[in-house]
C-alpha cells in the first residue's frame, strides 16, 4: 500500500517515492537495556514534480530524521527499514545506496538541501559569489559563470548582493543565497528541512513564496516544517506526522479546510486564528511507542478530544484511502 | 509598571541596535512587542530583564530606578521580572534535570517549598521532570524555562518569541499559561514575537520597533 | 567504515593501556614490600647482567634493579599523582576565579599565568628545589607551582565559553549570587575537563621528577625513584652495563604512555559532540 499525494495518480510520475520507510534508533544497552527509539514508522509518501509536499508535525515527532534518512546522514545507530525510491536524474535506492553514490548523484544532484539555518550554513570567509561559483564549478562544470547570476535571479536576488560574505547579508537574503546553492545542479527535489526557523513573518512567506515558485519551474519540494501557516501558503499536500507515523496525508486546501485526523483538527485549532485550543497532554515517549501501539493500537488516543464527526478509533495505525486522502484509523465513515 | 525610556543599547562599540526607545510593560495585562528579525526586540527583553546595562536611557521597576544591572541589581528587583527565551535548550543547564531547572530559582533564594503546584500548572508530569533536558523535546523543555520563570511569581514577565520553535498545540498551552498568570497573579507581561497573527490573539496593545 | 575501524583502534589503545597500567601498579605495589625495597646491597653481585635471578640485572650496589626500579617507579607516581592533583587544584580555582570574575581580577590572574608559562617549567622547578634541597614536600611543590599555569588557562577558556549561555542569564534573572553560579554552573561543568588534565599531567610530573632527581635535584638519595636510579646508572653505563639505564627508562616510558593512552580515550568521551535530534 502507498500512499499517494497529488489530486491524480495518472498525473504524472512521482520523482521521490517513500514506500514503508522506518527509522529506529538502537540505545546503548548500558544505559536503558533492550530498548529502541522509532523515529519513523511506517513512511509512506510520493512526491511529484511541480508539487509542494509539506511534513508537518511537533518537534520530535521524526520528521527531521525521515529528512536525513533521504540523504543517508544518520548516526551509526540508526536502522532504516522500508524503501526511498529516487527517480531523477536516474533511479536510485536511497536506503540502500553506498555512500559514493549518495555523494556524488543524489546529495546537490538529486535532491537540493535546503538547510535550517541559512548563515551559519554558508562559509564565512567567502562571498556569496564565490560560494555558489564553487557549487556550479563541482556540480555543472559545463556551465559558465552566467548560471551563477541566472541562479541569483531565480531566487531574487539582486547581482550586486552577492558580492557580500554571509555576515553582511540579512537572514532572509542568506536563505535565498542557501535556496540557489541548493538549485546548483537543477535537482528534481528540493528537500527543505525547517527554512524558516528565526525567520520573522515577512520573510517566512518570502521563503515560503520562493519555494512555491521552485515546485511551479517543475521541481518537486519536500518542505519540512513545524510551522503550519507557514505550510498552509504554499502547500499543494500536506502529509500530518504524529509521534513517528504520519496520520494523514492529502491535497493541503482539503486537509486544512476539513481535517480528519484529530491530531490535524487539533493542531489547526490550536492556531491563533483557528482557536488557540491546545492539544491537551502530551505527546509519548518515542521509547513507549512500541507498548503504547499495542495496548492502545493508537498512539493519539491519550490525547484524542472528543470531536463531533470522528469516527471511533479503530485501533489499527495503517492509512485507509478515501477518495484521494489518506487518514490514519479516525476515518469518518 | 515595568518601563524603559529613551533606551539606547548594543554589543559592538558605536553600533547601537536600540536607538532612544520607550517600552511600558503595565501590570495586569500582556503587552506585545512586534518588529521585523534584527530590530533589537531581544535586546529591548535583555534591557528591561535587567541582563545588560543599556549605554543610556533608564529602566525603573514599579517607579523604582534601576542602578545596577545583571548581579549588580538587587536580588529583589532581578527576581521581579522573569524571562523566558526563544531558545530553550541553550537556556538551561544540560546537566540539570527538569526538577532542578524548575526549582533552581526557589532554592537559589533560599526557599525549600515543593514545585508540583508550578509544575501541574505549566504541564510537566513527574516522569518529564525527572528527565536531562537531551531526553525531551523543545516543546517540553520549554515549558520547563516558564516553569522557571513563574517559580519566584514575578510581578513582570518577558517572554522573548517564547514560541518561535514550537509548534501550534504548544504554542497555545503556553499562551494559556501565562494568560492564567495575568488573570490571578496580575502579572504583566512583555510578549516579544515577530508573529503578528499571535500578538493580535494574545496582547491587548501592540508596540511596534 | 572508517569510523568502525577507528572504533576497533580506539578500544585496543584502551584495553592497551589499562593493562600495561594495572600490571605496572600492581607490581609496584607487591613487588617492593615483599623483597625488601631493593636497598638491600649486596657487594658480591655487583653489576650483573640481566638473568633468573635478577631479570634486570643488579646496579653497581649490587642491588637488584627490577625491585628497585619498581620502587622507584612507585615513589615517582606518587609523588607525580599528589603534584598533578595540587597543580590541578590550583589551576582550577585560578581558571574559575578568572574566567567568573572578569574584569582586573582576570588580567592580573592571567598576566601571572602568562609570568610562569613564560619561564621554562624546569628552570622554574630547579630554583624552587634548591631553595628546599632535598625534600619530598620541595619537589612536589616544584611541579605542582610549575603545571598549575596549563589547567588554568584551560578552565578559564571553559568558564569564558560557558559565561555567555543563556543559561546564565536564566539564573542570574532567578536570583542565583555570583558564587551560586559559580558553584552550580561554572565548577560542575569544568569538573570533567580539570579531573581530565589531572590524569594528563601525571606523565608531565613523573618525567618533570625524574629530570630533576637525576640531575641530583630531586628526592633525597636514599628514596629510589626512577630519577635517582638513572642518575646512578649514569655512570655505570660507561663500564657496559647498558640494562641499569634501558629498564628503569622503559618502565617509565610504558607507564606514561599508558596514562597518556587512557586519557586520550577519556578525553574524546568528555569532548561533546553533536547529538542529532533522537540519538537520545
Amino acid at each position: 500500500m502507498t500512499a499517494c499525494t497529488g489530486a491524480d495518480e495518472q498525473e504524472s510520475e512521482p520523482l521521490l517515492r517513500l514506500d514503508r520507510l522506518s527509522v529506529r534508533f538502537l540505545l546503548s544497552p548500558r544505559r536503558r537495556p533492550g530498548s529502541e527509539v522509532r523515529a519513523v514508522t511506517d513512511a509512506s509518501l510520493n512526491l511529484r514534480p511541480g508539487r509542494v509536499l509539506a511534513l508537518v508535525g511537533e518537534s520530535g515527532c521524526g520528521k527531521s530524521v525521515l529528512a536525513s534518512a533521504l540523504l543517508g546522514l544518520l548516526p551509526a545507530n540508526a536502522q532504516v527499514r522500508g524503501r526511498a525510491r529516487l527517480y531523477r536524474p536516474d533511479p536510485v535506492e536511497l536506503i540502500s545506496a553506498p555512500e559514493s553514490v549518495l555523494a556524488g548523484e543524489v546529495r546537490g544532484r538529486g535532491v537540493g538541501l535546503v538547510p535550517q539555518s541559512a548563515s551559519t550554513h554558508l562559509t564565512p570567509v567567502r562571498t556569496a559569489r564565490a560560494q555558489l561559483a564553487e557549487a556550479v564549478r563541482a556540480l555543472r562544470p559545463e556551465a559558465g559563470a552566467e548560471l551563477v547570476d541566472e541562479l541569483a535571479r531565480r531566487v531574487g536576488l539582486r547581482v550586486e548582493d552577492l558580492e557580500h560574505y554571509p555576515h553582511e547579508l540579512s537572514g532572509g537574503m542568506a536563505q535565498r543565497v542557501a535556496l540557489a546553492l541548493a538549485l546548483v545542479a537543477d535537482p528534481p527535489v528540493v528537500l527543505a528541512d525547517e527554512p524558516t526557523t528565526g525567520l520573522d513573518r515577512p520573510l517566512v512567506d518570502r521563503t515560503m513564496d520562493q519555494l512555491g515558485e521552485t515546485a511551479r519551474r517543475g521541481h518537486g519540494v519536500l518542505l519540512i516544517t513545524h510551522d503550519l501557516s507557514a505550510a498552509r501558503r504554499v502547500a499543494t499536500d500536506v502529509a500530518v506526522m504524529y509521534a513517528s507515523r504520519i496520520v494523514e496525508v492529502g491535497p493541503a486546501e482539503e486537509i486544512f479546510a476539513n481535517p480528519w485526523h484529530p491530531y490535524t483538527a487539533g493542531l489547526l485549532r490550536a492556531l491563533p486564528e483557528g482557536g488557540f485550543e491546545p492539544i491537551p497532554g502530551h505527546p509519548p515517549v518515542l521509547t513507549e511507542l512500541e507498548r503504547l501501539e499495542r495496548e492502545w493500537g493508537c498512539v493519539f488516543c491519550q490525547r484524542c478530544p472528543d470531536m463531533p464527526g470522528f469516527a471511533p478509533c479503530t485501533g489499527n495505525p495503517e492509512l485507509i484511502e478515501h477518495g484521494g486522502r489518506w487518514v490514519a484509523a479516525h476515518a469518518p465513515c | 509598571m515595568l518601563s524603559g525610556t529613551g533606551l539606547v543599547a548594543g554589543y559592538r562599540k558605536g553600533v547601537a541596535v536600540l536607538d532612544g526607545i520607550d517600552v511600558e510593560v503595565p501590570a495586569g495585562r500582556v503587552t506585545g512587542l512586534a518588529g521585523p528579525s534584527g530590530c533589537g526586540k531581544s535586546t529591548v527583553a535583555r534591557v528591561l530583564g535587567l541582563l545588560q546595562r543599556p549605554w543610556e536611557g533608564r529602566v525603573s521597576v514599579d517607579g523604582d530606578v534601576v542602578d545596577g544591572f545583571r548581579h549588580s541589581a538587587p536580588r529583589a528587583q532581578r527576581t521581579a521580572i522573569g524571562m523566558v527565551f526563544q531558545q530553550p535548550r541553550p537556556a538551561v543547564d544540560p546537566r540539570f534535570t527538569l526538577h532542578e531547572v524548575v526549582a533552581e530559582p526557589l532554592r537559589a533564594t533560599g526557599r525549600s517549598e515543593p514545585i508540583e503546584a508550578l509544575t501541574e500548572q505549566v504541564g510537566l508530569t513527574a516522569e518529564l521532570l525527572r528527565r536531562r533536558p537531551h531526553e525531551v523535546s523543545d516543546g517540553q523543555l520549554q515549558r520547563a524555562c516558564l516553569g522557571r520563570a513563574l517559580a519566584l511569581r514575578p510581578r513582570y514577565l518577558i517572554c522573548d518569541e517564547m514560541t518561535a520553535m514550537l509548534d501550534a498545540s504548544t504554542t497555545a498551552a503556553l499562551v494559556r499559561v501565562v494568560d492564567r498568570q495575568v488573570e490571578e497573579h496580575g502579572t504583566g507581561v512583555l510578549a516579544i514575537s515577530h508573529d503578528e497573527a499571535l500578538l493580535e490573539r494574545w496582547a491587548g496593545r501592540v508596540l511596534r520597533i | 567504515m572508517r569510523g568502525r575501524a577507528t572504533g576497533a583502534r580506539v578500544r585496543a589503545r584502551l584495553w592497551g593501556s589499562l593493562g600495561t597500567l594495572v600490571l605496572v601498579v600492581l607490581a609496584a605495589l607487591i613487588v617492593p614490600p615483599l623483597f625488601g625495597s631493593g636497598s638491600t646491597v649486596h657487594y658480591e653481585a655487583i653489576r650483573l647482567p640481566p638473568g633468573w635471578a635478577h631479570p634486570f640485572g643488579t646496579d653497581s650496589s649490587g642491588r637488584d634493579l627490577f625491585v628497585r626500579s619498581l620502587a622507584g617507579l612507585r615513589i615517582s607516581l606518587l609523588v607525580a599523582a599528589i603534584s598533578a592533583v595540587v597543580s590541578t587544584v590550583l589551576g582550577s580555582a585560578v581558571g574559575v576565579a578568572a574566567g567568573a570574575l572578569g574584569g582586573w581580577s582576570d588580567r592580573l590572574l592571567m598576566r601571572a599565568v602568562d609570568a610562569v608559562n613564560a619561564v621554562p617549567h624546569l628552570l622554574l622547578g630547579i630554583v624552587i628545589v634548591s631553595l628546599y634541597r632535598g625534600s619530598v614536600v620541595a619537589v612536589m611543590l616544584s611541579i605542582a607551582l610549575t603545571h598549575w599555569a596549563t589547567v588554568a588557562r584551560i578552565v578559564r577558556s571553559e568558564v569564558l565559553s560557558l559565561r555567555e549561555r543563556p543559561y546564565i542569564d536564566a539564573a542570574i534573572s532567578g536570583g542565583a549570587s555570583r558564587l551560586r553560579v559559580l558553584y552550580r554552573h561554572f565548577l560542575p561543568a569544568v569538573v570533567p575537563q580539570a579531573a581530565l588534565s589531572a590524569v594528563l599531567l601525571i606523565p608531565h610530573a613523573v618525567w618533570h621528577e625524574t629530570a630533576l632527581s637525576f640531575l641530583g635535584l630531586g628526592l633525597p638519595p636514599h628514596m629510589a625513584s626512577i630519577g635517582n636510579i638513572l642518575g646512578d646508572g649514569r655512570s655505570a653505563v660507561l663500564l657496559g652495563a647498558w640494562w641499569l639505564i634501558l629498564f628503569p627508562s622503559l618502565l617509565l616510558v610504558a607507564t606514561t604512555l599508558a596514562v597518556s593512552g587512557i586519557a586520550a580515550t577519556w578525553r574524546d568521551r568528555v569532548v561533546p559532540r553533536r547529538r542529532s535530534e533522537l540519538s537520545l
